[in-house]
């Protein structure tokens, strides 16, 4: 592995949210990114783990070019995206898929699938006869583990776990070297969802893509990342090696989400559970001063209210955004 | 003593079109005083239709047949006047969207005084000071406020904590909860399950967490009923059915949970192929072609399991040889 494939500097994503009032009508800006920054290798898979609104969506779609970032900069093989010229940006963005949650109203109902997988070939290579192209679809249905004559089928006909393959086999066509996986499991039953990560997995194996890996699931990112990165209210809590941050989680809101993964252990009691981590998410329009994890953090202090705790690195790619990190580390 | 739900032969059936889909075929199975029955499977299995057949709650196209009994008495398929006064009263139902469950242009407080006020026969002040302790016992941040609030304004795991104290007011006999945490995020899903748990032990309701997630019922469940294609496959004590599952369907589930524990440089032991269409009916095992053990007369004779014994059973040839 030589330098990163992909880096992101300082990202910021806003949101302007406008309220209509009778006489006047005032704008919110909502940050769901704040500030984030690390390197992707190639070959290399990132998990990306956090609660509802902490900008794990916002960020995959900002790398992509999928929505503007408000600061910041994302940087693919060299090339800054958001100031680069039209044209690049379209070549590049055939080395850049994504996949989404949900696999049925992702894939357009009214066209069979096997035209659903060849469009982004006739966007990005053009000149390729539609013989050519129909045998790509074939053996790209055959990788993900479809029958090649699926291909005449409508989306509605498949099951949810067959639609992700289908949208694996698009977002494959066009032989990308990063794939933004948007939670692809959450949306499956328990026995698809082994299939669809064993899938990826080996198609990682076999083409040595770059995957970000978002999922609310931490279980599921442990086993699909090399490294893991957390996240709350858009900002960085840790990023580190996967066996790193979860053997020895720095951050307190790392800890707390390991420690509230339900495991398949009968001896697991629920009692108790509930004081792992109190409180609610609070509201982006309005996050806490300083540390934005604060209000629901065992180890608080007035600093954590006066001042936003820097991104610090404590080892080799591992950096934690805590004032008290060293004080999370013996519990 | 006779259990507190007694189900015997339940089906379920829709009519869709000109065709006939199955949602629960042929089930039995008791629900003991006091316990905390985890039902687990996953979509299409039958696990919320068979509790909304048993409340008489399905919709207008499904049918059911057989027998479900509370302490004894019939409930299935009789008259609304006669479930209500159980519903509500001495069986609760809370669901996995708590949005869809509380009326949108009411506030909390109103909700949870209707309830006290219907059920309880409370006057209004009674019904007020009711749904304030309510939401105390549900350990509602900040209950003042909430009872002011409308649904819209609270977070998920808030909405559920409303719905739960919906459900406990006229303390429960059963509170049978539908996938209760499946829209909420890990450490409110946490908050949640304590939550239930405390219920249980202070309040001794028995439950029914319906769920495809194995891990939830885990920790919160006595007894584990695992369903398939409408059919019950396995059923057991939660640690005879984590430890030494008895049907392949089990112990495949189990095999491809991604856990803290799991070596992340193997692949998950996948179940491979598709869950069964619920419009065709097999002769033999539902799971008879994902089977990694399956045998001919799977394929040609139903496995059946007698699982209203309380024994740890599976419906599978593999345990009557």
């Amino acid at each position: 592995m030589t330098g990163p494939l992909l880096t992101v500097e300082s990202l910021c994503v806003d949101y302007e949210q406008r309220r209509a009032g009778l006489f006047s009508s005032r704008a919110r800006t909502l940050r769901a990114v704040d500030g984030i920054s690390f390197e992707l290798a190639e070959g290399e898979t990132l998990g990306i783990v956090g609660e509802t609104g902490c900008g794990k969506t916002s960020l995959g779609k900002a790398i992509l070019q999928l929505v503007k970032a408000s600061a910041g900069r994302v940087i693919w093989r060299g090339v800054d995206l958001a100031r680069t010229d039209a044209e690049t940006l379209t070549r590049l963005r055939s080395e850049l898929q994504i996949v989404f949650q949900d696999p049925l109203s992702a894939l357009n109902p009214r066209m069979p699938v096997g035209e659903i997988v060849s469009e982004p070939l006739r966007v990005h290579a053009p000149d390729i006869s539609a013989k050519e192209r129909q045998a790509a679809v074939a053996a790209m249905f055959e990788r993900v583990g479809l029958r090649t004559e699926m291909t005449r089928g409508y989306p509605n006909e498949f099951s949810a776990g067959q639609c992700q393959r289908i949208s694996i086999a698009r977002a494959m066509i066009t032989q990308p070297r990063l794939l933004v996986c948007d939670e692809p499991v959450s949306a499956l039953d328990v026995s698809i969802q082994a299939q669809i990560c064993n899938l990826l997995r080996r198609l990682q194996r076999e083409t040595g893509i770059s995957i970000l890996f978002i999922s609310h699931d931490l279980s599921v990112l442990r086993y699909m990342s090399h490294r893991v990165m957390v996240l709350y209210l858009g900002r960085l809590m840790e990023i580190g090696r996967r066996d790193e941050l979860f053997d020895n989680p720095r951050h307190p809101y790392s800890r707390a989400l390991i420690d509230a993964i339900p495991e398949a252990d009968p001896n697991q009691s629920p009692l108790g559970m509930a004081d792992a981590l109190p409180g609610e998410i609070p509201s982006a329009l309005d996050p806490p001063s300083g540390c934005v994890f604060r209000t629901r953090c065992p180890i608080a202090t007035p600093e954590c209210a006066r001042e936003r705790p820097p991104d610090e690195c404590i080892a080799e790619s591992h950096r934690v955004s805590c004032h008290h990190w060293r004080q999370a580390r013996s519990q | 003593m006779s259990p507190l739900l007694e189900i015997r032969g339940l089906s379920v059936r829709f009519d869709v079109g000109d065709a006939t889909l199955t949602a629960v075929r042929d089930l039995s199975f008791d629900i003991a005083e006091g316990q905390c029955v985890g039902i687990v499977g996953e979509s299409g299995a039958g696990k919320s239709q068979t509790f909304l057949a048993a409340l008489g709650l399905l919709a207008e196209n499904a049918k059911a047949e057989g027998s479900v009994r509370y302490r004894g008495r019939e409930i299935l398929n009789v008259p609304r006047r006669e479930l209500d006064t159980l519903r509500g009263r001495r069986i609760a139902m809370v669901f996995q969207d708590p949005l869809s469950g509380l009326t949108p242009t009411l506030r909390v407080g109103r909700q949870i005084e209707e309830a006290a006020r219907r059920h309880l026969g409370m006057n209004a002040r009674q019904a007020r000071a009711k749904a304030r302790e309510m939401l105390e016992t549900v350990r509602m941040p900040d209950a003042e406020h909430c009872l002011d609030a409308y649904p819209f304004e609270l977070s998920g795991g808030m909405r559920q904590r409303v719905m739960i104290a919906l459900g406990m007011i006229c303390r429960p006999d059963l509170l049978i909860a539908d996938e209760p945490t499946t829209a909420l995020d890990v450490t409110i899903q946490a908050q949640i399950l304590g939550l239930l748990a405390e219920m249980r032990r202070e309040l001794n309701t028995s439950i029914v967490l319906i769920t495809h997630d194995l891990a939830v019922a885990a920790g919160l469940c006595d007894r584990i009923m695992i369903l398939y294609n409408g059919r019950l496959m396995e059923s057991g004590t939660t640690s005879e059915v984590f430890t030494s599952p008895k049907h392949p369907y089990t112990a495949g589930l189990l095999a491809s949970l991604p856990s803290l524990a799991s070596d992340p440089a193997t692949d998950l032991p996948a179940i491979s192929g598709q869950p069964p269409d619920a419009f065709v009916t097999t002769p033999g095992c539902a799971f008879a072609e994902r089977c990694l053990q399956v045998m001919d007369r799977c394929r040609i004779e139903r496995p059946v399991l007698a699982a209203h014994e309380g024994r740890h059973a599976a419906a599978c040839h593999l345990n009557t040889k």
